[in-house]
């Protein structure tokens, strides 16, 4: 466990220095460490370069995709249910439909409000596909299903306001879904990780019950376990968590399910390992897409979400793949 | 945990009991008690409602009507920690997460005794030692559920019940799908549970024969009612057996233990 930690942290930190040196103005790392060691020496354009530009980045990198793989792990725990993410929950679509209908079919919205309007819709959403299954209480199957409905309800919905939308709006909307952290500043930064602090922590300190819900409803009841209320309760958190990260950094899918399956193979299913490993691994992915999306097809920039779906899918079907005999 | 001493008094009861699914009602105005401190077999045909009233004394169902005492008082009024601290309960083919070690699965076992933000002690590391020894998983604790047998994965869920140290255990069909070693393991672990921690057991057994041969009692259950209840020598006769299965039999001493055997009599010779 600590060595694996260690691991991944020395990746994080790499891909930070990285991260730093590469972009529209390549810098050396002897630059970055000046900068870093003794500011006074540094050149004003290479401090504002890293200061201003590219930390804020790759620290929202960071932050968005440990909340977003910490979710995915509460949603896989409460559903019982290896394809869960997030997304079940109606995060992503509600999410989705509240951007689309502020930036395009409201006018003059200000732009400081669409983050809030993205995570207004996320709970919306999972209030609302919470409360329909409801029939003394929540089965995970009941949830999935009604999930999987309004979500595509919901989808429709985007869809129809972008075909008639203004073009520049959908534009923008779009641009804003695909999920990207390049206008990360200091400001974003700082009102996420203040966000997230309290469920994060809430979480961590609910490791046991997750452990316990995962094991199902009739076992975890017979344990002692309040399971309506537990998972209403981490239903809160993950929504809080994951709908923060959508609100800071559009959707970036796939994270939620892919950075707690790769924890699962590392450290097992119990959560006081699987939550922070988990974390680690769903920042560095983050990190990785983003760092790459900038500097593939330099000068445009690829959204981090689309990068993590492009080589995130193949790559997570690869070890689907390698693995199909041990644990079918 | 000190169990109250009172052998021969029923330590749990049901008394116009009526448990529905939805609509359905499943059972009906089902008056039975268990005695405290012995093996109870419940046996009856498919959908007879054996493992809905276990459920039902579990805590996990709740009753439409009627009550549950246990020793003497409503489990309405218990916390579900406080039934999980006096109620064991193995669920019908219960499913483990991928990856999860025999020994983290015990270790769920302690969850009622723990308090939220509490440290593990070493009466927990006892209670899943313990646990570990009398189901003979010791050996396997560092292993996989997922990679063991069925016989060994269902020891290893009894331990997680044993490690909850309960002084009531519900075995919802322990034996079924089982190989016929594995069976009889479970049936002495059953038994030995009873004469050696002196615990409560009720376990829903499909086998008439092995109810017979191990149980102290056995309540004979049809479309929710009991048709009867007492020691398998008195209960298992040709009569109830045909009542009960609609299957002519006929009873003679099992030539090992001497508790009744049942020979069903096929339709068409």
């Amino acid at each position: 466990m600590t060595r694996i930690v260690i691991v991944l942290l020395i990746c994080i930190a790499g891909c930070m220095l990285a991260g730093l040196a590469h972009g529209d103005v390549a810098l050396s790392y002897a630059e970055i460490a000046t900068v870093l060691l003794q500011p006074s020496k540094a050149a004003p354009h290479v401090q504002m370069i890293i200061y201003d530009l590219r930390m804020p980045r790759l620290l929202l990198s960071i932050l968005v995709g440990g909340a977003l793989a910490v979710a995915g792990v509460v949603a896989q725990a409460i559903m019982r249910n290896p394809l869960a993410e997030p997304g079940i929950l109606g995060i992503n679509s509600g999410a989705a439909l509240a951007i689309m209908i502020v930036i395009v079919g409201l006018d003059n919205v200000p732009a400081h409000l669409t983050p809030w309007a993205g995570f207004l819709g996320a709970s919306v959403m999972a209030a609302t596909i919470y409360g329909l299954s409801w029939r003394n209480g929540a089965s995970s199957l009941r949830i999935i299903l009604i999930g999987i409905g309004l979500s595509s309800m919901a989808g429709a919905m985007t869809t129809t306001l972008s075909t008639f939308g203004e073009i520049m709006d959908v534009q923008r909307a779009l641009i804003w879904l695909a999920g990207s952290v390049y206008h990360a500043d200091w400001a974003s930064v700082r009102t996420l990780a203040l966000w997230l602090v309290a469920p994060l922590a809430l979480t961590i300190v609910s490791a046991r019950m997750l452990d316990l819900i995962q094991l199902g409803d009739p076992v975890a009841k017979g344990l002692g376990q309040r399971v309506n209320l537990v998972r209403a309760l981490m239903i809160v958190l993950c929504t809080l968590i994951s709908g923060a990260a959508v609100a800071a950094a559009g959707l970036i899918g796939f994270i939620g399910l892919v950075a707690p399956h790769l924890a699962r193979r590392l450290v097992g299913p119990m959560h006081r390992r699987l939550l922070p490993v988990s974390a680690l691994i769903g920042a560095l992915l983050v990190l990785c897409a983003d760092i790459v999306g900038r500097t593939v097809m330099v000068p445009a920039q690829l959204p981090a979400g689309l990068v993590v779906a492009l080589i995130g899918a193949p790559f997570f079907g690869f070890l689907l793949w390698r693995h199909r005999h041990v644990t079918a | 945990m000190s169990q109250p001493e009172r052998s021969g008094n029923a330590c749990l009861n049901t008394t116009d009991l009526v448990v529905a699914y939805g609509t359905t009602r499943v059972v009906e105005q089902l008056d039975l008690s268990v005695p405290s401190g012995k093996l109870t077999a419940f046996v009856g045909p498919n959908g007879s409602g054996k493992s809905t009233i276990l459920r039902a004394l579990a805590g996990l169902l709740a009753p439409t009507d009627g009550t549950i005492l246990l020793d003497g008082r409503s489990i309405d009024q218990l916390s579900t920690r406080a039934m999980a601290q006096r109620i064991g309960v193995l669920s019908q083919g219960p499913v483990a997460p991928q990856g999860l070690s025999v020994l983290d699965l015990v270790r769920q076992g302690r969850y009622p005794h723990r308090p939220l933000f509490s440290r593990w002690t070493e009466k927990d590391t006892a209670a899943c030692d313990e646990a570990l020894e009398q189901t003979g998983m010791t050996a396997l604790r560092e292993r996989r559920i997922d990679h063991l047998s069925g016989g060994q994965k269902q020891r290893a869920w009894i331990a997680m019940t044993l490690a909850q140290e309960t002084p009531v255990l519900l075995l919802d069909e322990p034996t079924t799908f089982l190989d016929l070693a594995h069976q009889i393991d479970l049936m002495e672990l059953a038994a030995n549970l009873v004469r050696n921690l002196n615990k409560t057991v009720v376990a829903v057994l499909h086998d008439l024969n092995q109810a017979a041969r191990y149980a102290d009692h056995m309540i004979m259950l049809k479309d929710g009612r009991v048709i009867a209840a007492g020691p398998p020598e008195e209960i298992v006769t040709a009569d109830i057996v045909r009542a009960v299965f609609q299957v002519d039999s006929m009873i003679i001493p099992d030539p090992v233990t001497q508790t009744p055997l049942c020979i069903p009599i096929p339709k068409r010779p």
